[in-house]
């Protein structure tokens, strides 16, 4: 599973960071880093998680 | 299609008594189907979570054109960030979430706890208050009117025409049409406006700017500025007043936030999904599509109901009961994908601060019965008596 960022569209809420904090943070500047594009099996659920959590549809698990 | 297999009904959605209670009527209509065909007003209500999230999240087969559920207010609507698709959508978007965004109310967050703690320290100092005048709409009504920048003569209208701008997006009902006459003095009023007319590094001069900047066009300003006006008022004062309502009626759970302010943020999450205060907005078909097993026609009505999705059973165990600890951050209530709320970031900041404020201090609150605030798409109190205040102990 490879996880992938729409950055036109992400606007920093991090409800996904607070559902799966070991695949992605928000910087200092608010801004999401994914620390984990491909996503580890053990995570695949978090990342399906904080995929489904993203207000705006900007985050995409593939 | 053949009426008899296709899921239909004859209630009307927006008639006082349903709107007082509308939870056993969309219970009847998510049985029927996740899309039932509405016959009084010939458009299709998306009943079930599933139904309304997928539509939600596929902008090129549910249009907002059609976003309030009558036409001459869709066409009223034209070229609004609201009731735009991609790429139009996108542009007017990005200058709202500016300053909307997280990352740019960020910075708002101490001075709105402050403004918080004063107000919640003054009404529960009285002992005996109005919940919603004297708190939930007095609050967010001074943050987003001085955030916006408007000018002072707009502050005793400002309510009244936020309340009838989502009353015209209903069907064409007794509530509309009254709605109509005091949206269009609003727009009389807000397309008198100029830049200089709004204050220095406020969010409605920033709008201004971005016309000048080329980013959008000078006559798309008016109505971003009255969609920020609006949007930002209602919604929140709704919210906060259905969290006191909520917390009064189920002391256990006040309980609950109290003893771990962590709950908060969930616990916010689930007076958002308990009673949506935009329990309905429309959406227009593209081309045919099927439903869970219901063919929905090309350039058909629907109706996404955000206050019955929350309430599916299919997808939120027991989901009559009031539950802080089930944190639905998935729950409709700010929309989702393309045109999710794009002032959720402070709607969040402006009723933590206020709930926070209030946790910090009151053991319980003694209300009267809610006296209810009938609009075709809010659902909201208009009176909530405290007649005691227990304090901390």
């Amino acid at each position: 599973m490879r996880l992938t960022i729409d950055r036109d569209r992400c606007e920093g809420y991090g409800l996904c960071a607070d559902s799966a904090p070991e695949l992605m943070h928000l910087d200092d500047d608010g801004e999401l880093v994914l620390d984990h594009e491909d996503v580890p099996a053990p995570s695949s659920a978090a990342a399906e998680t904080a995929v489904r959590v993203c207000p705006v549809a900007a985050l995409r698990a593939d | 299609m053949t009426p008899t297999l296709t899921p239909h009904s004859d209630v009307d959605l927006f008639a006082d008594p349903v709107l007082e209670d509308p939870y056993p009527t969309y219970r009847t209509l998510r049985d029927l189907g996740g899309a039932v065909h509405l016959a009084r007003l010939d458009a299709w209500a998306l009943t079930r979570y599933d139904a309304v999230r997928g539509a939600l999240g596929d902008w090129q087969t549910f249009s907002s054109s059609a976003v309030a559920l009558n036409e001459p207010v869709n066409e009223m609507l034209v070229g609004t960030v609201l009731a735009a698709d991609p790429p139009e959508h996108d542009v007017l978007r990005s200058v709202l979430a500016d300053r909307l965004g997280p990352r740019a109310v960020r910075s708002l967050q101490a001075d709105i706890a402050t403004r918080a703690e004063a107000l919640v320290e003054e009404v529960v100092a009285r002992g005996e208050f109005d919940a919603v005048t004297d708190l939930a709409a007095a609050f967010p009504f001074a943050v987003v009117f001085d955030l916006i920048g408007l000018p002072d003569d707009a502050r005793p209208n400002m309510l009244r025409w936020a309340d009838a701008t989502f009353n015209v997006c209903g069907p064409m009902n007794d509530r509309t049409a009254g709605g109509l006459l005091v949206v269009q003095e609003m727009f009389e009023w807000v397309a008198t406006l100029k830049a200089g007319d709004l204050l220095d590094g406020s969010m409605g001069r920033a709008i201004f700017e971005a016309a000048e900047a080329g980013r959008i066009r000078p006559e798309s300003c008016i109505p971003l500025l009255a969609a920020y006006a609006t949007a930002g008022m209602d919604t929140t004062i709704n919210a906060i007043a259905n969290a006191v309502h909520l917390f009064a009626q189920h002391p256990d759970q006040w309980d609950l936030v109290r003893a771990d302010p962590a709950l908060l943020p969930g616990a916010f999450n689930e007076v958002l999904r308990f009673d949506a205060p935009v329990q309905v907005f429309g959406r227009r078909t593209t081309r045919v599509v099927d439903v869970e097993g219901t063919e929905i026609p090309a350039d058909s009505q629907v109706l996404l109901l955000y206050g019955s999705g929350n309430r599916d059973e299919r997808h939120y165990a027991d989901p009559d009961r009031f539950d802080v600890t089930r944190a639905p951050v998935d729950h409709l209530t700010f929309g989702y994908g393309t045109h999710g709320c794009a002032g959720q970031a402070l709607a969040r900041l402006e009723a933590h601060a206020v709930l926070g404020a209030l946790a910090a201090r009151v053991h319980r609150l003694h209300v009267g019965e809610p006296k209810r605030h009938l609009n075709n798409v809010l659902r909201g109190i208009e009176s909530l008596q405290v007649h005691g205040v227990e304090l901390d102990r």
